[in-house]
């Protein structure tokens, strides 16, 4: 089931197209990535799903349902780029605050922070206001704050900047504890390799436009170039073979393209024929970023200011 | 509804709870009378005393009667020399003289002059000459009578005159000064209210923007309900402040009546501030001045809020943009002077029914009377106005609100916030 659908989405604003007609469905208990350059429409995409903007048209379904802002806020966590606190607040009570204006009851409120708080070790939080904690542990304050309310769809947007391996790792596999229990993750950012470890399905923006959809494994292979690489006891000295072309070669190591009709036992036959011990052999799929470098590429890093009539 | 009570819960709560409030609360009224009582001390103080020399070419002016009017204010003398100018002059140091006053020899006591010259070594004020021209005036008059034959007895018949007061048929106890004091004191303070809190709600809408709680905040409630919560609750910070003071009047008062029986002074003051409350309808006046208020408050602080949202964290923009709205309030209390001078002319009535003035000048006129001074359609339909007045800011506001509080870079033009405001 998808727990959120948009449909033919669009925001202009006066100089850009933010969100140029982008579609696309999430299923309910993915990790899905939503990646784009700086730029691309990504945080105005989320902001229309998480009710701040209107979109100029298209649709929202959330449950299979029209998305209703007001109602629907509580099936909802977003985390912002910019992170964002009262500074001269107290924690405890602005997590208090924050949680009642997303519906929570005061009690049911009370019951989860102090669950949060023992899980991730802030008890001694409480008390103290935002100014006084560093930025790291302001981080992990806000991430607690947006799934507090236990909210069937989470929006982080580029959750892990700012914070330590440690504390990356502790908010990454609470991210996980909360997909297996069947809270969807929608996760905005440009880190490639955090969204290749952790999201099972993509979608790739730029200039407002959706340009890639699809699972991590399928894009991959999609975007494969019949690399391999090998790594051989001893180097033989004649290498050619119209089965495949060699891109780099080293001492030991050896990255080969294999050439139209031609198969990997192909290669290792090759090898095997010409007495040589092979140690490895692996594909090498291009990573995301790779692939995100590939597509983004040309087009101008920083959006231009455009004029847009009607 | 519930969200916005919860938002209005916590800035009221916030605001409540700090030192700052507490303070501002016992250090407010101490600083307005201090600025009020302040001012007339320091006008009293700064007033510059004159020494002039006299040189008598007619002979009229004798010593004896410079002596007497001298004794009535030894601040400004007058002294009689037989010297010329160009000694006065070169000695003005030494001698102690701040100017010169050359009567001329035709002075004739019955054609006097139209004007004489006081010269002086440096510029004075204004009012600086009055008292000197007073005694010229008085020495001048005792010439008068002296040739005219009129003794001191007929002199003190002459001067007899008599003053009129005002009494208002409907209205037994109503007086013109303590309504002026009253409105005086209404006007201003409401004059400052909505310029402080105002700037409060302006500043807080900014703080929650650069903070970027903003858009954690809109994620769950409608930018809208943002905004009337931060404004009713900063709207009950004020009135809440108010309510104390009053109690502190009325305790202060009570406390004073029953210990005034003791001292003959306390009892004096008791007596005064009765008169004063009796002469004015205080439940109407105090009842109003807490509608105006909030009326005032709102109409105010939504179109700070519109601001406050508009600006990122420099103060400058903060400045340059809130400057029309700012110029609006002083503008209302540029017009109060002329309302307590003359509670019932057309610019008065206009001023209190107009939603933007109407807190402050209305304020200015209700110690008057009502209906005498004011009647009940003025009340009415200035009340009315202010509400349809602050019902449409609120909505103006809000439009502009929910774009910019999300809206970081420059600084917006006052073209591109009104885009904002008419756009569907």
């Amino acid at each position: 089931m998808n727990i959120l659908e948009v449909q033919h989405l669009k925001k202009y604003f006066a100089t850009q197209k933010a969100v140029d007609d982008i579609s696309m469905s999430i299923e309910q208990g993915s990790i899905f990535g939503l990646l784009g350059p700086n730029g691309a429409g990504k945080t105005t995409l989320i902001r229309m799903i998480t009710g701040i903007f209107y979109p100029d048209s298209g649709n929202i379904l959330l449950k299979g349902k029209k998305f209703e802002p007001e109602n629907d806020a509580k099936y909802i966590g977003y985390m912002p780029e910019e992170r964002g606190l009262y500074k001269k607040m107290k924690i405890g009570e602005q997590a208090l605050y924050l949680a009642q204006l997303k519906g929570l009851r005061k009690n049911d409120a009370m019951h989860k922070i102090k669950d949060w708080f023992q899980r991730l070790e802030m008890e001694s939080w409480w008390n103290k206001k935002v100014e006084d904690l560093s930025k790291g542990m302001g981080q992990k304050l806000q991430f607690v704050i947006t799934v507090l309310h236990e909210p069937d769809l989470i929006i982080l947007d580029e959750p892990f900047s700012g914070l330590d391996p440690v504390n990356a790792n502790l908010i990454k596999d609470e991210i996980y504890r909360l997909a297996q229990k069947g809270t969807t993750i929608i996760f905005s950012t440009h880190r490639m390799e955090q969204v290749e470890e952790i999201c099972n399905h993509i979608v790739l923006v730029n200039k407002g436009q959706k340009i890639l959809d699809g699972t991590v494994h399928n894009i991959k292979q999609e975007f494969k170039e019949n690399l391999f690489g090998l790594q051989l006891e001893t180097m033989p000295e004649n290498t050619g073979s119209p089965s495949f072309d060699i891109v780099s070669k080293n001492k030991q190591d050896l990255i080969v393209k294999i050439n139209e009709g031609y198969k990997p036992n192909d290669v290792l036959g090759y090898f095997i024929n010409q007495g040589t011990n092979i140690i490895s052999f692996k594909e090498n799929l291009p990573s995301l970023n790779d692939i995100f470098i590939k597509l983004v590429e040309g087009t101008p890093t920083a959006r231009q200011f455009e004029k847009i009539t009607g | 509804m519930n969200k916005i009570l919860l938002i209005i819960q916590r800035e009221f709560l916030t605001r409540v709870r700090k030192k700052t409030f507490i303070i501002g609360t016992i250090l407010f009224p101490v600083l307005y009378l201090a600025l009020i009582f302040g001012s007339g001390y320091i006008a009293d103080k700064t007033r510059e005393d004159l020494k002039i020399a006299l040189i008598d070419r007619s002979g009229l002016f004798t010593k004896d009667q410079i002596e007497q009017v001298n004794g009535k204010d030894t601040a400004n003398t007058i002294q009689l020399i037989s010297s010329n100018t160009e000694r006065v002059i070169a000695g003005y140091d030494s001698l102690g003289f701040d100017g010169y006053l050359v009567i001329p020899g035709n002075f004739n006591w019955q054609t006097g002059a139209d004007s004489l010259i006081v010269n002086t070594k440096k510029s004075y004020g204004m009012g600086a000459l009055n008292p000197i021209e007073k005694k010229i005036n008085a020495l001048w008059n005792k010439i008068k009578h002296d040739s005219l034959g009129i003794d001191i007895n007929k002199e003190v018949l002459l001067n007899k005159s008599i003053s009129l007061k005002l009494h208002n048929e409907q209205n037994r106890n109503a007086d013109a000064v303590a309504a002026s004091t009253i409105g005086y004191v209404c006007g201003f303070l409401m004059y400052l209210i909505l310029l402080l809190y105002g700037s409060q709600v302006m500043m807080g809408v900014t703080e929650e923007k650069t903070s970027r709680i903003a858009e954690v905040v809109v994620s769950s409630v409608k930018p809208f309900q943002l905004m009337i919560g931060k404004i009713v609750g900063i709207g009950m910070v004020a009135l809440t402040q108010f309510l104390i003071w009053i109690a502190c009047i009325f305790l202060i008062y009570n406390v004073g009546k029953a210990s005034g029986n003791n001292s003959e002074t306390s009892f004096a003051i008791v007596a005064q501030i009765q008169h004063v409350f009796t002469s004015v309808d205080i439940y109407l006046t105090v009842g109003c001045f807490i509608f105006y208020m909030l009326g005032g408050f709102f109409f105010y602080s939504s179109l700070y809020a519109a601001i406050g949202s508009a600006i990122n964290e420099d103060m400058r923009e903060a400045q340059s943009l809130s400057f029309p709205i700012t110029m609006l309030v002083i503008f209302s209390i540029f017009l109060m002077a002329p309302t307590i001078a003359n509670p019932g002319s057309p610019v008065a009535v206009w001023a209190s029914i107009i939603p933007f003035s109407s807190p402050i000048v209305m304020m200015a006129r209700i110690p008057f009377g009502v209906p005498n001074t004011v009647p009940w359609w003025q009340l009415g339909l200035s009340m009315v106005l202010l509400i349809a007045g602050f019902m449409l800011t609120t909505w103006f506001a809000a439009r502009i609100y929910r774009t910019g509080i999300l809206m970081y870079g420059k600084k917006p033009s006052w073209k591109e916030m009104l885009k904002w405001a008419f756009r569907k």
